[in-house]
């Protein structure tokens, strides 16, 4: 009852003039975001953040807006992947499987309908899986001391991107980098300047925002350059009216998917793609006949329930631990410490009003998004026209207006493109991003409370891992570790792509 | 070969940062004190680096010569318009910098100049006149 009381009282906050409106601009512009190839969650995110602080959005209301456009991008995603065999965004790979072979056969319409319902479904049930265990898993962390939060940073950065096939010494040499990039600046405790080589521009260290749009929006962009988009060319939906009957054929794999993709969510390291992979492997494993890959309903539910279920389950160790499973999920992060708002299980006790008010708030995206991609379908499609050239370019424009609102520095924008070229050289040689911001974003707060159990032992090392949750979670850490070098042994060639979303 | 490289370029950085390290001293009692937490990163990185030196496993493909070529000139491009934003104003290096990626991206010669010549305004308008996020109209250079 105390979780239906505190979720009415989020309903109270999400139901603000402002806040609705927030939330119907982020579904639309996240399902645009979704569906335009090119322009994904994390990097329609990050351009959008330093928008929200220009326009001095406060913390609750940047959240809505953003987790909006997050819940939308799953959504988008998979309209072009059905309708031009592209999918719109890494996590929408899958759908293209048997979404795309649908619409040839002159199905479009009934995939659209069931990609929408099984997107539906998945983001509600994650919702409704955040609900529940978001509290349960904030009370638990409070028991966790300095000499933990150190072993769960630890373990955080082991372990993301870590089961995806990548290399993980890989992963945790860009983690490395980001918390490298993190010490530059003054140091917090003792005032000593690090790492800035005389330059005062440094003396702040490197804003987490700026960062993120060069990482994420700029290398895009050079990445585009040396690509050429194939696809298959633009599907006619064909008939206009999705058929009910097909619609039911999807629900099932709808619900398995669903669960699958909620627990890849919360695992570190695993972000919405994963949830699309392993829902489609699962469902294919369980029911296929010989008809997955041809245009099964079933296949292209499966994964859509999947990505959508694992974009709210990765929301949860973001607010209860401060810990994002995912690249916008760390995106997100982002923010809120730039809004001076440390999420953990603190959080839940001393902001109510922006836990509950997100959750509620995503409950009412569900029903926006689920009114824009099912009745509203055919205002996206036609966007899907607009050439990359139009596209790319306003994305750099918004990004470089966006990121000299919020600094008012030419510095920034110069670091900005640096950290472009950064991005785009690291993912080149098949290195994660994800890693490199968390390192970047909790870097300092990871020293803090090393320091802080460091200074309660009066020096001792020891102290470290002494605590039996620290000791538990490098175990974790460990375990997880060996396993995915077996993975990666075991597969030389990685199948599936370095997860950004 | 790439992942060598790599190896290489990590294991000089976190010994340069490690290096450097040994330069931040505090006088007071911090238990950890500014040099500690950097080694702590910086020896790992280090290790890293040297066995993915070693033992490298993947190799990257480069894009071909017109690819690299298209991405040095949007390198340059996004450096310009980064430089020049302050001195000559929002407009007018908002129109080179989408007109010219968009050349790069394959747009037909009018209808890049097209969008940027109504992008470029009409961001600005749009952010800095409706929305109020200051932007530089005229540069340091006109005003």
């Amino acid at each position: 009852m105390d979780i239906l009381s505190q979720l009415w009282g989020g309903f109270a906050v999400a139901a603000l003039p402002i806040n609705l409106a927030l939330i119907v601009a982020g579904c639309f512009a996240g399902t645009l975001i979704g569906a335009l190839p090119g322009l994904g969650p994390v990097n329609g995110v990050a351009i959008l953040i330093p928008l929200t602080f220009a326009f001095g959005l406060d913390a609750t209301s940047s959240m809505i807006l953003l987790s909006a456009v997050y819940y939308g991008c799953m959504y988008g995603g998979r309209i072009s992947a059905i309708l031009l065999n592209i999918p719109g965004d890494e996590p929408a790979i899958m759908t293209t499987l048997d979404g795309y072979p649908m619409a040839k056969k002159g199905q479009a319409a009934d995939a659209l309908a069931i990609s929408g319902v099984a997107s539906f479904i998945g983001a509600t049930l994650a919702t409704i899986g955040l609900t529940l265990f978001a509290p349960l898993l904030a009370k638990a962390a409070i028991y966790f001391g300095p000499a933990d939060y150190f072993a769960l940073y630890v373990m955080a950065f082991a372990t993301i991107g870590g089961i995806t096939g990548t290399d993980p010494r890989k992963t945790l040499l860009a983690a490395l980098l980001g918390l490298m990039l993190g010490t530059v600046g003054l140091d917090p405790s003792t005032g000593v300047a690090r790492y800035t080589f005389g330059s005062f521009n440094l003396y702040d260290g490197f804003d987490p925002i700026v960062a993120l749009v060069g990482l994420f929006a700029i290398s895009e962009i050079l990445f585009f350059l040396e690509e050429k988009a194939h696809g298959g060319g633009l599907v006619p939906p064909g008939r206009v009216f999705p058929r009910l009957t097909r619609v039911k054929e999807g629900l099932g794999a709808s619900l398995r998917g669903s669960i699958i993709g909620f627990i890849a969510g919360i695992l570190p390291g695993a972000g919405a793609s994963l949830g699309a992979v392993m829902s489609y492997s699962f469902e294919k494993r369980l029911s296929d006949k010989g008809t997955f890959g041809t245009g099964d309903p079933r296949g292209v539910a499966a994964p859509e329930a999947g990505n959508n279920a694992a974009s709210g389950g990765a929301l949860i160790p973001m607010l209860t631990l401060g810990v994002p499973g995912s690249g916008t999920t760390a995106v997100m992060l982002a923010m809120l410490i730039s809004l001076n708002i440390q999420p953990g299980p603190l959080l839940f006790e001393r902001s109510p009003d922006l836990v509950w008010g997100l959750v509620a708030a995503l409950y009412l995206a569900n029903f926006v998004l689920l009114i824009l991609n099912l009745p509203l379908i055919g205002l996206f499609t036609r966007v899907l026209g607009m050439p990359a050239w139009i596209l790319m370019p306003l994305v750099v424009a918004i990004s470089y207006l966006g990121v000299y609102a919020i600094t008012h520095a030419a510095f920034d924008l110069l670091v900005m493109v640096g950290f472009g070229i950064l991005g785009f050289v690291l993912r080149k040689l098949d290195f994660s991003l994800v890693p490199v911001v968390l390192g970047l974003l909790l870097g300092m707060d990871m020293e803090n409370n090393l320091r802080r159990a460091l200074s309660i032992s009066g020096g001792d090392f020891m102290v470290l891992f002494q605590s039996p949750i620290a000791i538990g979670l490098y175990a974790v850490t460990a375990a997880f570790l060996c396993f995915s070098l077996w993975l990666t042994r075991r597969s030389k060639e990685p199948e599936m792509p370095v997860s950004e979303d | 070969m790439t992942d060598r490289l790599a190896g290489l370029f990590f294991l000089l950085l976190a010994t340069g940062y490690v290096w450097l390290s040994a330069g931040y001293t505090a006088g007071f009692g911090d238990p950890l004190g500014p040099a500690i937490f950097p080694r702590v990163i910086g020896i790992p990185a280090i290790l890293l680096g040297l066995t993915l030196m070693i033992w490298p496993q993947h190799s990257a493909d480069w894009a071909g010569s017109a690819g690299l070529i298209r991405q040095a000139t949007a390198i340059a491009l996004l450096l310009g318009y980064a430089l020049l934003l302050e001195p000559l104003g929002f407009v007018p290096t908002s129109f080179a910098a989408i007109l010219g990626l968009g050349l790069l991206m394959g747009a037909p010669p009018v209808g890049g100049f097209l969008t940027a010549a109504l992008a470029a305004p009409g961001l600005y308008i749009l952010f800095d006149r409706l929305m109020g996020l200051p932007l530089p109209l005229l540069g340091t250079w006109f005003g």
